[in-house]
């Protein structure tokens, strides 16, 4: 018995799985074109719903950002002195870290950047917009306290003193908390859909080829390439579902969000493209990494 | 020179491993579910051995082949098949028995969508790499059989006999040194079945080791070798 050396079985032997695998994939063509079709609506509908969701809880987190920043509205009429000893007195409670004054003009020039108020801004002859003490708030705990001083005051107007409520604050991040919970829950949905779809196909591939499987497994061909064109399979179904989803993604990167940006300026959604890069990235990967798993859950006989 | 063999010697024994070519069962007990087929059986086979093992059907001679390379795991007992300790492995290491020995079963578990040389090349591709032209092999082995010009042919245009002779090419194609073989004279002619025995004992010559089981009175009577006789009855609750 004539052996090669491993410089040239190796590289032979790579050659003979592929040949083996793609015997096996050739007669299941139509069936795992139908699968990946369906692996890719479903991915391709949960990174729909993600992209909107991951823009919208940025704008939010943007926008709690800002919520940090904690204003108190002061009447036209307040003296200098009434102020800088309400600044003090705001500046001394506990969960505040800075307090700074701001001007009628100062939040005239502000408005005019702000794309909800710069209509305001921009038609009206005398200037709406109060002076305020914009407060810092290292916890959004301090809004009470801060409200609580400033509604006493003199010097804060008395119909708006502040800038929101606490409650809204809870609201807010509340809110953002969700959004948050909503992304990784339609993730791992999807993803659990998409296992299911493709692990029936893998299950019905198995059943379809118990048999010669039993045969490969009784003449020592080793196991695990035995389980490589299921392998194999269940990562091109991954691959060729994430690509869809791809395309999905980037049409609705490309077409509807500018759409809705233009018509609904105050979801903010803002630039689509980082966000889209990493959702495709992070199907590919963890669809890949799912069917894989599933694929190498079936039982071969001993 | 004999320093060095006293010393191999000693290591076989010392590990307990028997030599290569051998097979040695040392109280196997083994049965499927609630019934043991057998139970404390001891055997052994010396390389180059040939050996019958006949009993009425249902006696348990697949079972004993079967646990020879592995497929049924003894519940208790040692089996060394080769000088691999077929008990220890797990399912998924009978590989490492089944590419050492060359195996003929019962029911010849062809694949039917691959022609006859296919059979034959295909698991000397995936199981074994390492052999220098598998091709010329499993033509080889075809020939050997005398099916060389059904090469082309799938299983299910082939007669039981041919199908059967398919088989013993794909046992053989890959020259192991022991061959467990599990009724291969059930489905062919007397005349095939004398080639079939000696094409069996040609292998046999050339120091191969040989376990056969079977029925065929003409095969024990014209082609004498030692018999193991397997009881039926013993089965028992396990
Ligand atoms: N997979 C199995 N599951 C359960 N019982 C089995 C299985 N295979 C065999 N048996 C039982 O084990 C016993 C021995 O079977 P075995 O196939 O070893 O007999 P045999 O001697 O090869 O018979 P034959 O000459 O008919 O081939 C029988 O009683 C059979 O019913
Ligand atoms: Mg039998």
């Amino acid at each position: 018995m004539r052996f090669v050396p491993a410089s040239t079985w190796a590289p032979r032997y790579v050659g003979s799985v592929v040949a083996y695998c793609w015997r096996c994939w050739r007669h299941r063509m139509m069936i795992w074109l139908a699968t990946a079709v369906a692996v890719g609506a479903v991915l391709s509908l949960a990174v729909a719903a993600e992209l909107f969701l991951v823009l919208a809880s940025r704008s939010l987190a943007y926008q709690a950002r800002t919520a940090s920043e904690f204003q108190v509205f002061l009447s036209d009429g307040a003296q200098a002195s009434q102020v800088s000893q309400l600044e003090s007195q705001i500046t001394d409670l506990p969960g505040v870290k800075s307090v700074s004054y701001r001007s009628k003009q100062q939040a005239l020039a502000i408005a005019r950047q702000d794309p909800t108020l710069a209509r305001m801004a921009q038609y009206t002859q005398n200037n709406p917009f109060p002076a305020s003490l914009v407060v810092q708030l290292a916890d959004p705990a301090a809004a009470s306290r801060v409200t609580a001083v400033a509604v006493k005051d003199p010097a804060t107007d008395p119909q708006i003193p502040t800038s929101y409520t606490p409650g809204q604050g809870d609201k807010l991040s509340g809110f953002l908390s969700l959004a948050r919970g909503l992304v990784v829950g339609i993730a791992v949905a999807a993803l659990g859909v998409a296992s299911l779809v493709a692990v029936v196909l893998l299950r019905s591939e198995i059943r379809a080829r118990r048999p010669e499987l039993r045969i490969l497994v009784l003449v020592g061909t080793p196991r695990l390439v035995i389980r490589l064109p299921v392998l194999a399979e269940a990562c091109s179904l991954a691959v060729a579902g994430s690509l869809l989803a791809t395309l999905t993604l980037s049409a609705m990167g490309t077409r509807v969000v500018p759409v809705i940006n233009s018509y609904l300026p105050f979801l903010q959604l803002g630039n689509p493209t980082n966000s889209m890069a990493l959702l495709s990235v992070l199907t590919l990967a963890s669809s890949v990494l799912t069917l894989g798993f599933c694929s190498l859950m079936v039982r071969l006989p001993r | 020179m004999p320093e060095l063999a006293r010393r191999f010697g000693g290591w076989y024994r010392k590990l307990g491993v028997p030599a290569p070519g051998s097979i040695q069962l040392r109280n196997v007990t083994a049965g499927y579910g609630g019934i043991n087929v057998f139970s404390d059986l001891a055997l052994d086979v010396r390389p180059g051995e040939f050996v019958y093992l006949v009993g009425p059907s249902g006696a348990g001679k697949s079972t004993l082949l079967k646990v020879l390379y592995g497929t049924v795991r003894p519940r208790r007992g040692s089996v060394f098949v080769d000088g691999v300790a077929v008990h220890r492995l797990h399912s998924w290491q009978t590989g490492k028995i089944r590419r050492r020995v060359g195996c003929i079963f019962q029911e010849f578990e062809l694949l039917a969508h691959l022609t006859a040389l296919e059979n034959v090349l295909l698991p000397l591709q995936l199981a074994h790499p390492r052999i220098h032209d598998p091709q010329a092999y499993a033509l080889d082995a075809l020939e050997l059989v005398g099916l060389k010009d059904k090469a082309n042919e799938y299983p299910q245009t082939l007669s039981g006999g041919q199908q059967q002779r398919v088989a013993i090419a794909r046992a053989i194609a890959h020259q192991p040194r022991i061959l467990l073989a599990d009724e291969p004279t059930g489905n062919v002619d007397s005349r095939t079945s004398s080639e079939i025995m000696e094409l069996f004992h040609q292998l046999n010559e050339l120091g191969g080791t040989v376990v056969m089981a079977t029925h065929d009175e003409y095969v024990l009577s014209r082609f004498p070798a030692r018999t193991i006789e397997l009881q039926p009855g013993l089965l028992e609750a396990a």
